[in-house]
């Protein structure tokens, strides 16, 4: 099945090359620089893992209650990039001329912070005089999942504020299995957190993550998996009725086995609906398994970062005689690492993106990316 | 009884409630992502039952067994969650498969449902599926009337595997006018039972018949959309699986669709062209939505 991670490329380098990614299609501002090192030369094998010598992330957080709204956070990017740009060369001590190509997330994502940073993108590209790589920002979460982890051929869980895919990768291209039929799960997440006034900082996720660890009382929500693909909009509807509810002074109480007849908590609710959404995402990534005979799952993303998501993933995992690959908050999180590295990846194949090419897409489907550089 | 392993993906931990496990012999013939399919050739509660009515006079094979569906618990989610998802799904695909079975649709008799522990039991269909049969035909086609040129394999397929597909296109628009939708139709869910008889001159006709199963995710709607997506889920099976000939093979299951839809009755023929429009205009969406960040 997948041999080698590396294709065999018609012009490949023979000496390391270097690339500067950067990211902004929501509200996080990332800067990163990868150096990737050939593959020896005599035994062929794959290459060496790549080296991060910058990784830099400055994102934009809302007061509580409020989500960010695309003008104020192409805003925040355009503030901080130039300066995100200088601390990553500093911290990478590299100089411009040392950089082979300048790679962006050309898509999905918000339309104004996407273009403010492929703005920044083509300028600094066309001032050190180096190509432009433009990137799919799933494709980046894909490839750097698979590189921190060494998963050779998972199933991809890819969950984030804007995306919810099951994705398994055949014939050169990430092709999805299943998908959210309206929100994505992070949305879901982030808009509850307004409900309930949570604070944004550091994000909306991880406070409600917090307070679901102190939940107790499951209440039922809806549940609904339709095939391969979920639905959340129901699931929020109906949970934010409830939250109203209690934040307006009627309380629901819990109907538990002992009966006992407890209020039921914020922290109930965030525990529910993390335990009701996170149990539909295990399923319809189990369904892909089953279905392409996948033992690998690997969960990118910023929801990705959840412990219990990860938690229920890797006994579903067990339970099949199969394996959970995670990464941490530096990877899940966007960022621009990721940007270069996947960038670099189509670059060595010989991708660049001209600047009449280089327009940004907010519908940017992870399976129109060609992946040459896979072989398998 | 012990259940047989399937390669690496057996589910370790899982067992059968013991009161099933130690009553009767099962076997496990497959494992899919949600549920397990033992086999058992004793009825569950009737010690000396044969299925009547489902098999010709002429052709008494002895019981193909009995199917039980089990849907074990997921450790992964809540307790309350999970119990509550395997009986109402279970509930769910048992009823749907007693309603259908009444209605004459060729489906496996449906036995008893324990809902709550995720059981269902069911008639075993002995017969390989469609998926199988096709490919064993395909091959045989092409080896015995390669010589004929173009023509030989061609015509080959609309005497042997044109019948078939109409009466799959049939059995399809049974379930869809009773406005049931499957949810996952692809060959691997459509039986083919041998129905042989003996004709009055002594020779026995060889007869298949197909059988639709796994409602596991099947679903009561009116809506043509929910039809035509049904159909499409079939049609994309028959590109990835049998991609030569899977035009041909669709446009006959379609043709034996839209001739027994309602059997012909003029009410019927306005929803079944509404369905085809609604085909056509899913062919074309193809994919669900679009990035929006």
């Amino acid at each position: 099945m997948p041999s080698k991670q590396e294709p065999v490329i018609k012009s490949r380098p023979s000496r390391p090359t270097v690339a500067i990614g950067l990211e902004g299609s929501a509200n996080k501002l990332g800067v990163g620089i990868i150096r990737h090192f050939p593959a020896p030369v005599s035994g062929g094998g794959p290459r060496p893992p790549a080296e991060i010598l910058a990784n830099i992330r400055h994102t934009y957080i809302t007061p509580a209650g409020q989500g960010f709204l695309p003008r104020d956070t192409a805003n925040h990017h355009r503030s901080f990039v130039v300066k995100l740009v200088k601390e990553a060369l500093k911290q990478s001590g590299l100089a411009p001329a040392d950089i082979d190509c300048v790679c962006f997330t050309q898509g999905p994502g918000m339309g104004a912070p996407l273009q403010s940073v492929a703005i920044a993108a083509r300028t600094i590209s066309m001032m050190w005089n180096k190509p432009l790589v433009g990137v799919n920002h799933c494709v980046g979460h894909i490839e750097m999942g698979r590189e921190i982890t060494g998963a050779t051929n998972p199933v991809v869980l890819y969950v984030s504020g804007g995306n919810t895919q099951v994705i398994a990768y055949s014939h050169h291209r990430y092709r999805i299995f299943g998908e959210t039929l309206d929100i994505a799960v992070g949305n879901c997440l982030d808009r509850f957190a307004r409900t309930l006034q949570i604070p944004n900082d550091p994000s909306p996720g991880y406070n409600i993550e917090l307070l679901a660890k102190k939940g107790k009382h499951y209440v039922e929500l809806p549940y609904t998996v339709k095939g391969m693909d979920v639905s959340m909009s129901g699931i929020l509807a109906y949970i934010d009725g409830i939250a109203n509810d209690i934040l307006n002074g009627n309380p629901h109480y819990a109907q538990d086995q002992d009966g006992s007849n407890e209020q039921i908590t914020k922290e109930d609710l965030c525990f529910s609906l993390q335990e009701t959404i996170f149990a539909m995402l295990v399923e319809i990534t189990e369904r892909a398994m089953a279905h392409v005979g996948s033992q690998q799952v690997l969960i990118v993303g910023g929801v990705g970062s959840n412990e219990r998501l990860q938690q229920m993933m890797a006994i579903m995992a067990r339970d099949r005689g199969g394996q959970v690959y995670a990464t941490d908050e530096r990877f899940c999180i966007d960022n621009g690492i990721m940007i270069a590295h996947a960038g670099l990846l189509a670059y060595q194949t010989g991708f660049t993106t001209a600047l009449k090419d280089s327009v940004c897409t907010q519908r940017f489907r992870t399976d129109e990316v060609y992946i040459a550089w896979r072989d398998d | 009884m012990e259940a047989g392993s399937l390669s690496a993906m057996s589910l370790g931990h899982v067992t059968l409630p013991s009161a099933i496990s130690e009553a009767l012999a099962l076997t496990l013939i497959s494992q899919g992502a949600e549920a397990q399919i033992y086999l058992s050739l004793e009825h569950p509660f009737i010690p000396s039952a044969h299925l009547a009515g489902t098999i010709s006079e002429t052709n008494t094979k002895p019981g193909a067994g009995y199917i039980l569906k089990y849907r074990p618990p997921k450790r992964y989610r809540h307790s309350a969650l999970d119990a509550q998802l395997t009986k109402h799904r279970t509930l769910s695909e048992a009823r749907i498969l007693y309603k259908l079975f009444l209605a004459g649709i060729s489906v496996p008799q449906f036995i008893a449902v324990d809902p709550r522990q995720g059981l269902i039991w069911m008639e075993n269909i002995d017969g390989q599926s469609l998926k199988e049969w096709i490919w064993t035909q395909e091959t045989e086609i092409e080896e015995r009337y390669d010589d004929a040129g173009e023509e030989g394999p061609a015509q080959k397929r609309v005497d042997i595997i044109r019948p078939l597909l109409l009466a799959v296109g049939n059995e399809i628009a049974k379930l869809h006018f009773l406005e049931t939708v499957h949810g996952d139709l692809t060959t691997s869910n459509i039986l083919l039972r041998d129905c042989s008889r003996v004709r009055a001159d002594g020779v026995t006709v060889s007869n298949k018949e197909p059988v639709i199963i796994d409602f596991g995710l099947a679903q009561q709607s009116t809506l043509p959309e929910d039809k035509a997506v049904d159909l499409y889920v079939l049609e994309r099976a028959f590109i990835s699986t049998h991609p030569i000939h899977s035009e041909e093979y669709v446009k006959w299951v379609l043709q034996g669709y839209v001739a027994g839809f309602g059997r012909g009755k003029k009410s019927a023929v306005f929803r079944v062209n509404e369905i085809m429009r609604k085909l056509d205009a899913v062919r074309l969406r193809g994919r669900k939505r679009s990035m929006v960040g």
